[in-house]
C-alpha cells in the first residue's frame, strides 16, 4: 500500500494543472489578471499529491478545481499557486 | 523511486554546477545498486539539495574531463549532465536499508515511497453532451446556468416535444436572469445579516449529546464562533472513521480497530503498586484488562524496559505472571515518587490524541466514533479503515492534511451542520461565501480582526473596524496610501460608495461636443 493520496478524499475537489493556453482563455473569459485569482499555496498538499503525477508546479500556475456544488451540482474554481507555506 | 544520496560541499556542487556537462569522479562505488531513479546530495546530513542529472555510472579511470572530489581513494565516474539546486528535502523522509547512515562523504541508496493513484471518478464524466450543449445554448441567450439546472433541462427534452421544450427553455433563461445577483450587489452583508439573524436564536451553551453514549460534542453558538474563528483546536475535536467496505460488516474487525486506536496508558491495564521500604515500584498486569484491550504482558515488559522511555529508572528481572519490577537509579523518595507518575502515563500502545473510541451500527455498516482527533495518523497507520471518507471536525488538522480545497469543503459543511441542528436554516449560498472569503489567501483566515477584516488592503476600512488608533498610527509611520476603493473608506470620506448605482459613472455628452 502506497501513501495516501490525499486527492482521493471525499472532501478534496478534483484539481488540475491548466497549461498556458488554457490560462490564457480562463483568464480572458474573466476578464481579470491572475493576481486577482484564489490563492492556493505550493505546499498545500493537494499540490504535492498533484505533482506526483505531473511533475513541479511552480509559483504562477493556474490550478482549475472542479467542486461538486450542492446549488449548482459542478462548479468549476480557480486558484493561483503562490509560494506560501501551509503551517505544519 | 530509489535514490542515491551523498554527502558533499557546497564548493564542489556550485563549480560542478558550472562545468556541467562532465565526469565526475568520486569515492564510492554503488555496487549493485547502480542505476538508481535520481542521485541526491546533501550538504549538512539533513536536507537533500540539489540533484544531479546523470547519464550513467563508471569505473574511475583517469580522464581529462573530469573533475575530481578529493585528490585519493577515487572508486567511481558519474556522468554528469547536469546539476541542480532543488528545494531541500529532509533525509528523514526517506526510508533506507537496515544499518545505512549518513557519517562523511557516505553514500546510501534511500527509497521514498510514492502515493497511490487517483481513484476518485471524475464528476465531469457524468455529464452528458446534452446538458453542456444546452449550457451553451443558454451561454449563448446570455445566462450562465449552472450544471444542476441545465441536467435537469436535458431530462425534460427527452419527455417533452421540441415546441414545449423551447418554451421550457425559454422561460427557465428568463427566470434565472431575474434571480442573477446584480453586479456590486453587497453579498457579503447580506450573507452577513443572514447567517447573524438565525444566530441570534441559538441557545448559547448547549453541549448535548449527539445520539452517542458518553460522547461530548460542542454544538450551537459556541460551534458556530469556533468555525468562524479557525482555532486551532476546536473544544471537543472528534472524529468518525468509517472501515474499508469489505470491513464494514464484521463486528470483530472494528473491535480490533477501536482498541488499536484506543490509546491506552499503563494505568488502564495495570495495577502499580509501590514498596517504600524496598524502593520499588511493581506493574502488575490485570489479566482481564489486558485481554479487553489486546495488550499482551510481553508488551508492557517491552514499553517498561524501553530505555528511551524511561529515563533515570533501573528495570529489575522480570517476575512471574509478568509482573515488572522498576526501581529509581538514584534512590531517594521524590524520585520514587516521579517513577510511579511516568509509569502511570506511560502509552503502551494507540495513536496519541484518540481518548475514547465507540463504534456504531448504522445501516449495517460499523461506523467509529472518536473523541479526541489525530487525522494524520489515522488514515497513515490503520489499515483497515477507509481514509477516503475519514472525516475530523478538527478544521485546522484538515487544512494540514488535505489542503486548503479540504477545509474549504469542511468550513461549509461544518457550519451547516451546527446551524441545520439547530433547526435554524440559512441559504447555503451565504454559508459558502463565508467558507470562499476564510481560504481565499490559501490559507485559513478567521473572520474578525486576525483574520479576513483585520488584513484588508485599505487602512481607513481596518480603522473603521477595529482598533482604529493602532492602524491609523501604523499607516502615519509607513506613509500608506488610501485609493478609496472600498465602501467602509468612502463613507468616511463621505463619497458615494461603490455598490448599486454608486459603482457607475454617468456622463453627459451634450448634444454639440464629441
Amino acid at each position: 500500500m502506497g501513501k495516501f493520496n490525499v486527492l482521493n478524499h471525499e472532501l478534496v475537489p478534483e484539481h488540475y494543472v491548466l497549461d498556458s493556453k488554457e490560462e490564457e482563455k480562463v483568464l480572458r473569459e474573466l476578464g481579470i489578471t491572475k493576481d486577482l485569482l484564489p490563492k492556493i499555496n505550493k505546499s498545500d498538499p493537494a499540490i504535492i499529491a498533484l505533482e506526483q503525477s505531473h511533475g513541479d508546479i511552480n509559483p504562477g500556475s493556474v490550478i482549475k478545481i472542479v467542486r461538486k456544488s450542492p446549488t449548482a451540482g459542478i462548479s468549476v474554481y480557480y486558484r493561483v499557486v503562490v509560494s506560501g507555506e501551509t503551517v505544519r | 523511486m530509489k535514490y542515491l544520496i551523498f554527502r558533499d560541499s557546497k564548493r564542489n556542487m556550485e563549480s560542478l554546477m558550472k562545468k556541467a556537462p562532465c565526469g565526475y569522479a568520486v569515492d564510492f562505488s554503488p555496487g549493485k545498486e547502480n542505476s538508481p531513479d535520481a542521485i541526491l546530495v546533501t550538504t549538512d546530513s539533513k536536507n537533500a539539495i540539489y540533484r544531479i542529472e546523470y547519464s550513467s555510472i563508471k569505473k574511475y579511470s583517469d580522464d581529462e574531463n573530469i573533475v575530481k572530489k578529493v585528490s585519493k581513494g577515487l572508486k567511481s565516474t558519474i556522468m554528469i549532465d547536469g546539476v541542480k539546486g532543488i528545494d531541500p528535502i529532509p533525509l528523514a523522509s526517506f526510508t533506507f536499508k537496515k544499518g545505512a547512515s549518513l557519517i562523511k562523504d557516505k553514500f546510501i541508496v534511500g527509497s521514498m515511497e510514492t502515493m497511490d493513484g487517483i481513484t476518485k471518478e471524475s464528476a465531469m464524466e457524468n455529464v452528458s453532451d446534452v446538458t453542456v450543449e444546452i449550457m451553451n445554448d443558454a451561454l449563448k441567450a446570455g445566462a450562465d446556468i449552472p450544471f444542476s439546472l441545465a441536467s435537469e433541462l436535458a431530462t425534460l427534452k427527452k419527455k417533452v416535444s421540441k415546441k414545449e421544450f423551447s418554451e421550457i427553455f425559454q422561460r427557465s433563461i428568463a427566470e434565472f436572469k431575474q434571480r442573477e445577483i446584480d453586479p456590486y450587489e453587497a453579498v457579503g452583508i447580506i450573507a452577513a445579516q443572514s447567517i447573524g439573524e438565525p444566530g441570534t436564536q441559538m441557545t448559547m451553551r448547549t453541549f448535548h449529546f449527539a445520539g452517542v453514549r458518553e460522547m461530548n460534542v460542542t454544538l450551537g453558538l459556541p460551534r458556530l464562533i469556533e468555525i468562524v474563528d479557525a482555532r486551532r483546536v476546536p473544544s471537543t475535536p472528534s472524529m468518525t472513521i468509517y472501515l474499508r467496505h469489505e470491513y464494514e460488516q464484521s463486528r470483530e474487525v472494528v473491535e480490533k480497530v477501536m482498541r488499536e486506536i484506543e490509546n491506552t496508558t499503563l494505568i488502564d491495564v495495570c495495577e502499580l503498586e509501590t514498596d517504600i521500604s524496598e524502593m520499588t515500584v511493581t506493574v502488575k498486569p490485570i489479566p482481564n484488562r489486558l485481554r479487553e484491550r489486546l495488550v499482551s504482558g510481553e508488551d508492557i515488559f517491552n514499553v517498561v524496559s524501553d530505555p528511551k522511555t524511561l529515563k533515570g529508572a533501573i528495570v529489575m528481572e522480570r517476575e512471574k505472571g509478568n509482573e515488572v519490577t522498576v526501581k529509581p537509579q538514584q534512590e531517594s523518595f521524590k524520585n520514587l515518587y516521579k517513577l510511579q507518575e511516568q509509569l502511570k502515563s506511560l502509552t503502551i500502545k494507540g495513536i496519541p490524541g484518540i481518548k475514547r473510541a465507540i463504534a456504531r451500527n448504522e445501516k449495517g455498516a460499523w461506523v467509529i466514533y472518536t473523541q479526541g482527533s489525530n487525522f494524520r495518523d489515522i488514515i497513515e497507520k490503520v489499515e483497515e479503515i477507509d481514509a477516503t471518507r475519514t472525516y475530523t471536525n478538527d478544521i485546522m488538522e484538515i487544512y494540514n492534511v488535505l489542503g486548503v480545497e479540504a477545509v474549504r469543503n469542511a468550513i461549509y459543511l461544518e457550519s451547516e451542520r451546527t446551524l441545520s441542528e439547530q433547526g435554524l436554516e440559512v441559504d447555503q449560498r451565504h454559508l459558502m461565501l463565508v467558507a470562499d472569503m476564510m481560504t481565499f489567501s490559501g490559507n485559513v483566515r478567521a473572520v474578525g480582526r486576525q483574520g479576513i477584516s483585520g488584513k484588508k488592503s485599505s487602512v481607513l476600512a481596518r480603522a473603521a473596524f477595529e482598533i482604529t488608533t493602532k492602524h491609523l498610527l501604523k499607516a502615519g509611520i509607513s506613509g500608506e496610501v488610501d485609493a478609496l476603493n472600498g465602501v467602509a473608506e468612502n463613507i468616511i470620506v463621505g463619497q458615494p460608495i461603490t455598490l448599486g448605482t454608486g459603482s457607475v459613472n454617468l456622463v453627459y455628452k451634450g448634444f454639440g461636443s464629441k
